[in-house]
């Protein structure tokens, strides 16, 4: 299989894909504003003619590479292309204020291709056996896991919980519009046929996520990045030697990264914070922390990597995303015919594992194209994004319509967008209002489902083995999520 | 006369007009075709569409696009392609769903019987009636008998399709509790059954499960057996009136010109009834079924007339 699955990728396409996905991933990364969300969202329309391995290739590659070009613009600019990116902002920029800017961008590489193959590999192993346990998900286990996922999201998510809450239940509210799952008649439709489909999820995350950058831009008068000086850059060399006294610190961030990943719907900012802290905490020289300690790149660099592999364990296995990213990754599988569950692995190994390896390999050219690309990336940072505004509003308009070739799906795209930058000027975060969206609609129907299956009884959500655990994961997420407020109330 | 700008432009988009309205029979085709599809690329129906478009292409010498246009149950693609011209370049590969079950329940915005001529039908998959392989059910008898005592729940593709209303209207019949669970399609109701969260499933794709000894047919709910599997009747033959036939064809707008529609059913019919479509078929799991396109015409008159009376007794 791993062997069948690799000589698949020994195709030029996939190596084209592979390269144009990172090539691109690190030029839009890199570009203070626009992060690997916007980028996968903008970019799943021109795949849909690819056949599944390239299309997904290239969206696994865009990511990667926008994750390390977000870290060149955190590094040398302190302007974090994702949030996920501030917590390598702290010592990076502290490194290249020194003069160390290259070296700060060489570990922050090494350590995302370190935390990448640490979860790929964590994922190779989990995915296949989870799918198969996934017959064992009936619809009260699919609820319950359903709503562990919201919760998880709201309580742990960071930021404020009732915002988080608000934007869950706004994305679940979305979802109710269309046909009711369990009676198909129609709701919320206005008698307009075009509304009997529901708001497709392509449409409104690229109004989300790339239309609503494009008004927050241009309604911002404040330039993001102004004519600071881009600090000097020393040639450097990262030395093997120096990774391998990381290697503890390389090896937690990772797990943790990783694990976090698995849990539906954190995203990947908490645990690169996590994995920020842990290092500090074990440092000997914890005070140069904040000052450029080196360690304090690599950490959260290799756990924000290691989130991709973990959080596409759930998705793959269960059909539930782990944060955005994965959330647009699963629409572009579900396009290319790879539904996620227990059957993905059974009819489609070939792809999904040639895919796994696609990930596990492009490390390499991740490496060489991140070596050779950033002391052109340092140009790349200097890119006004008001130059790029008008580009990604057409490619937002043209993918929103090539989804289902109908013009409603635009105007779906535009509400979300119009809607993304009021919710995103009154700083409301964006991602639990998507998961919302993706999971509102499947819990509903779960819920459902499983009461008609037990006959309106609700003792089907704590009948089995599955449902008791998740039940007292619900109930035990409470209790630590109340006792961290308790205690910092009190300190 | 004096030739204006305006003048030479009105006289040269009345030759460029001209031509097409009044040759488009002659030399049909003369550009390339479309046939909608109206579920997401990459499915059973939408390879098979594919299919029958390239091996198709030979024989009328123009290239046929597939263009998929999913969303709302295939009554998207439908209504659009209601509304295209009718010159013979628009046409649809559709499906039992969107062409009699769907219209049966509410309005869609179409008439399948007066806004399409079909042409012809080509394929439709076998829905069964599966059960785990360690169900006490061992036939269509004992598992409505079954019924009778206790509930019985069974998945389907999703709410209000074909599948749904045929066990809908065997549980009136019968008295049987049928308790209906839809699922997100077929293969999430396949993989509810496997787990035994639901007692029965009506899925289509059940051969391999069967097979495997992972699933038990227990008949089907087309109006003729599964000739892979001859044993499992047909729900009429089991003395239960209803029935759920699967089709997959082909359809114009009503109105194209019957020159085109026979030169389009001749085309079509060769690739179907050749034998490299039949194995293209075999490997896809699909089996194909022929039929002309008057006959088509006829099984979606009487099933759109069969389903609106088991709506109307669901009380819809």
């Amino acid at each position: 299989m791993l062997i069948d699955a690799f000589v698949e990728l020994l195709n030029l396409w996939v190596l084209v894909a592979a390269l144009a996905g990172i090539v691109s991933g690190i030029i839009i990364g890199a570009i203070p504003g626009l992060g690997p969300t916007m980028a996968i969202a903008l970019l799943i329309p021109v795949t849909f003619s690819m056949e599944p391995i390239p299309a997904i290739v290239l969206l696994l590659g865009v990511y990667q590479g926008a994750i390390f070009g977000g870290s060149i613009s955190a590094v040398l600019l302190n302007v974090p292309g994702t949030p996920s990116s501030a917590a390598t902002a702290i010592d990076g920029f502290a490194m290249a204020r020194r003069g160390e800017g290259g070296r700060a961008l060489r570990l922050a590489l090494y350590a995302s291709v370190f935390g990448n193959i640490f979860s790929c590999l964590v994922l190779m192993a989990l995915a296949e056996p989870l799918a198969r346990f996934a017959l064992d998900f009936g619809p009260a286990e699919m609820a319950m896991l359903m709503l562990f996922a919201l919760l998880v999201i709201v309580l742990f998510g960071g930021g404020s919980k009732l915002d988080a809450l608000i934007m869950v239940l706004v994305g679940a509210c979305a979802g109710v519009v269309g046909l009711d799952p369990i009676s198909g008649t129609p709701r919320y439709t206005f008698d307009s046929f075009a509304f009997e489909n529901g708001f497709q999820l392509i449409p409104v995350l690229i109004g989300l996520f790339a239309m609503s950058e494009v008004l927050l831009q241009a309604f911002d008068s404040e330039p993001l990045v102004g004519d600071a000086e881009v600090p000097p850059l020393k040639s450097s060399v990262v030395r093997f030697a120096e990774l391998w006294q990381m290697r503890v610190t390389l090896l937690l961030s990772s797990t943790i990264g990783t694990f976090v990943g698995i849990l539906p719907g954190i995203g990947s900012t908490v645990p690169a914070f996590m994995s920020y802290n842990l290092a500090r905490s074990r440092a000997t020289d914890a005070d140069q922390f904040g000052k450029g300690a080196p360690e304090g790149v690599a950490a959260p660099e290799a756990a924000n990597n290691a989130v991709t592999g973990g959080a596409l364990v759930p998705t793959l296995a269960l059909g539930i995303p782990g944060d955005a990213v994965t959330a647009v990754i699963l629409g572009a599988f579900m396009l290319h015919g790879l539904a996620p569950g227990p059957f993905l692995f059974r009819d489609h190994g070939l792809e999904v594992y040639a895919i796994f390896e696609a990930l596990l390999l492009s490390s390499i050219p991740t490496v060489i194209l991140g070596l050779l690309f950033f002391r052109i990336a340092i140009h790349v940072t200097r890119i006004q994004p008001r130059h790029l505004l008008p580009a990604i509003a057409i490619l937002a308009i043209f993918g929103a319509f090539s989804v289902n070739n109908i013009l409603f799906d635009v105007w779906v795209m535009l509400g979300a967008g119009v809607l993304g930058f009021l919710f995103r000027r009154s700083n409301f975060p964006l991602p639990p209002l998507l998961i919302g969206l993706i999971l509102g609609a499947p819990f509903e129907q779960s819920l459902r489902q499983a009461l008609l299956t037990s006959g309106g009884g609700y003792d089907i959500f704590v009948e089995s083995p599955i449902t008791i655990g998740l039940v007292a994961l619900i109930f035990l997420s409470l209790a630590i999520s109340l006792t961290l407020d308790l205690r910092k109330a009190r300190a | 006369m004096k030739f204006t700008r305006r003048s030479s432009l009105a006289l040269l988009v009345g030759m460029a007009i001209m031509p097409v309205s009044a040759m488009a029979q002659q030399d049909y085709p003369n550009r390339p075709i479309k046939i909608v599809v109206p579920y997401g690329a990459g499915g059973t129906t939408d390879i098979s569409a594919r299919q029958m478009a390239t091996m198709a292409e030979k024989i009328l010498g123009q290239p046929i696009v597939v263009e998929n246009q999913p969303g709302a149950s295939g009554t998207n693609a439908m209504r659009t392609v209601a509304a295209a011209d009718a010159d013979g370049y628009t046409l649809i590969a559709t499906t039992s769903s969107p062409s009699f079950v769907t219209p049966a329940l509410r309005d869609v915005g179409y008439d399948t019987l007066s806004d399409f001529i079909p042409i012809l039908n080509y394929s439709g998959p076998f829905h069964g009636v599966v059960v785990p392989a360690d169900s006490p059910y061992n036939s269509l008898d004992t598992l409505i008998e079954g019924a009778k005592s206790s509930t019985v729940t069974y998945g389907t593709a999703g709410a209000m399709g074909g599948a749904h209303l045929a066990f809908a209207s065997v549980a009136k019949e019968t008295g049987a509790k049928l308790q209906h669970v839809p699922f997100d399609g077929a293969a999430k109701a396949t993989a509810a059954v496997l787990g035994g969260h639901v007692n029965a499933a009506l899925v289509p794709a059940y051969r391999d499960l069967v097979k495997d000894g992972q699933l038990r047919l227990l008949g089907v709910l087309d109006g003729t057996k599964d000739p892979d599997f001859p044993d499992a009747p047909t729900l009429k033959e089991a003395g239960l009136a209803a029935e759920f036939p699967s089709i997959v064809g082909i359809l114009a707008p009503a109105g194209t010109d019957p020159t085109i529609i026979a030169m389009l059913e001749s085309a079509f019919t060769e690739v179907a009834s050749s034998d490299d479509f039949k194995t293209f078929m075999t490997e896809l799991s699909q089996p194909v079924r022929i039929m002309s396109g008057e006959e088509l015409a006829k099984t979606i008159e009487e099933n759109l007339n069969a389903y609106r009376e088991i709506a109307k007794d669901l009380g819809n």
